[in-house]
């Protein structure tokens, strides 16, 4: 069977992806990463791609992304185990008074959103969980690309630094 | 903007804005991956900035996903909301279906293409009670009418969908055996544990081990014999007896502060029955052991447990104020 477009594409230009994985942290994991990568996209095509270029990029990108999430999850575990076992046998006492609100972290964001104004969090919803493009954001909502662009970075910036200060 | 970030870069920096610029730029349809790739190449530590970025990001898309739209002044006063040159009506409404589908950008979209998934339901009858061998040494009990998800592709990961289930798993250092309830996660190393979800409420209680209640956040442990209650945004822990983890596979149904309601409920699961309360009564709470064999004969005798009059009706029975 020959190549389908996306697997032509992939291998013109796999040794780009190499490097695009590279320069993404990927370091030595680079050459197996993108052998990675083309299972999982070829495994999974649902149908044609408008960019098949564009896709494998992206899909790179999120599993570097997925990466490095996983990592920082596995070392935050690590030291949640280290500290409540520390704070147990200091204390005696467990942490319970600490830990009854800790789940309010949702109230912050919420508040985040409020002062942000309902057309940011429009916005943000539209293009980060709906992953809606930023063109057809504006023109649901009648508003300039500009608009849209610059309430999206502010919401963004606002509502990541909040997550990172969180934790 | 941020090229003296470079120097500190081992300690905790704030999100860097060029990098965080650079993620939003990405998920768009014309993204511009030659200029990404060079920018990258320009400066090692740049991938990592962008990773960390991106995943604050995600971890806020995941959070206000689970926000319900606000704010309601909107849905009150449509014409006077929104400060700044608003959304009308009805984008607006459109968006609270959009919201819940959650197609989290980068967050879910990987995750499901790598779809390497098997997914499959098991599910119990009121009144029935069914063990799920889960191949490496660890089961699932299933309560009455529950039921959890499970993956055959992902052996060590479980979904609470309703009702009750006691979890004996087997140690793995390597993997931790993951647990979702609703919107709470827990992760555990080598337990006995239960997990019940009593209408919008969640206890998860250990009879052996320890268990980690919400690991990426509260990450609060429990060992055996204590127990947590999840109600929405808030962990409140209990103290509870080991031995009655999981007692509900001999019959004995054991309460510390439910409430009426949350007791029928919980009664009408293991007896096969529909049991409901009075509004009046719903709201009371309950702290002791109910056996389950006598009810089955008598359910009248609730009366005399819970300080309630038991009446019968049409499908089932009804605990109301005495008189």
């Amino acid at each position: 069977m020959p190549p389908t477009g996306l697997e032509a594409v992939y291998l013109a230009n796999r040794d780009k992806l190499v490097r695009f994985l590279r320069a993404r942290g990927a370091d030595d994991a680079a050459e197996d990463l993108v052998h990675d990568l083309w299972l999982r996209v070829s495994g999974q095509m649902a149908g044609p791609v408008g960019n098949p270029l564009a896709y494998l990029f992206r899909a790179a990108d999120m599993l570097m992304i997925d990466r490095y999430r996983s990592r920082r999850q596995a070392e935050r575990r690590e030291q949640a185990w280290e500290e409540t076992r520390a704070g147990d046998a200091a204390s005696g006492e467990p942490e319970a008074e600490r830990l009854v609100a800790v789940r309010q972290e949702a109230a912050q964001v919420e508040r985040m959103l409020r002062a942000l104004g309902p057309r940011k969090e429009a916005i943000f919803r539209r293009a980060r969980i709906d992953g809606v493009p930023q063109r057809r954001i504006a023109e649901e909502l009648g508003i300039s690309i500009s608009t849209v662009e610059s309430d999206l970075r502010a919401a963004c910036r606002a509502l990541a630094q909040l997550k990172e200060d969180i934790r | 903007m941020s090229e003296d970030r470079n120097d500190v870069a081992s300690g905790p920096v704030g999100i860097d804005d060029e990098a965080l610029d650079w993620v939003i730029q990405m998920a768009e349809p014309q993204a511009d991956w030659d200029a990404y790739l060079a920018w990258l190449e320009a400066d090692p530590t740049r991938a990592e900035r962008y990773d960390r970025a991106a995943s604050a990001l995600q971890d806020a898309a995941i959070a206000v996903a689970r926000l319900p739209v606000s704010p309601p002044a909107t849905a009150a006063h449509p014409d006077t909301a929104d400060a700044g040159g608003d959304p009308t009506g009805w984008t607006r409404r459109r968006w609270l279906g959009g919201a819940v589908a959650a197609a989290l950008v980068g967050a879910i979209g990987l995750g499901v293409w790598t779809g390497r998934s098997d997914p499959y339901i098991v599910a119990t009858a009121a009144g029935e009670q069914r063990t799920v061998d889960l191949g490496d040494g660890s089961s699932i009990v299933l309560a009455g009418a529950s039921e959890v998800r499970l993956d055959h592709k992902a052996p060590r990961v479980a979904a609470v969908e309703r009702g009750e289930a006691l979890f004996r798993v087997r140690h793995d250092p390597g993997r931790p055996f993951d647990v979702r309830v609703g919107d709470l996660a827990l992760t555990d190393l080598g337990t006995v544990f239960d997990v019940q979800r009593l209408g919008r409420r969640t206890r998860v209680s250990v009879a052996e081990g320890a268990v980690m209640v919400d690991p990426d956040g509260a990450a609060l442990r429990l060992d055996p014999g204590q127990a947590v209650i999840a109600d929405g945004a808030v962990l409140e822990r209990q103290s509870i007896d080991a031995v009655d983890v999981g007692g509900w596979r001999d019959g004995r149904l054991a309460y510390d502060d439910a409430t009426l309601a949350e007791v029928a409920e919980d009664l009408s699961r293991q007896l096969a029955m529909r049991i409901a309360t009075a509004p009046s009564v719903a709201g009371r709470k309950f702290r002791g052991t109910l056996e389950i064999g006598s009810l089955r004969n008598d359910p009248t005798l609730l009366g005399e447990l819970l300080g309630v009059s038991v009446r019968r009706t049409g499908g089932g029975w009804m605990l109301e104020p005495r008189r």
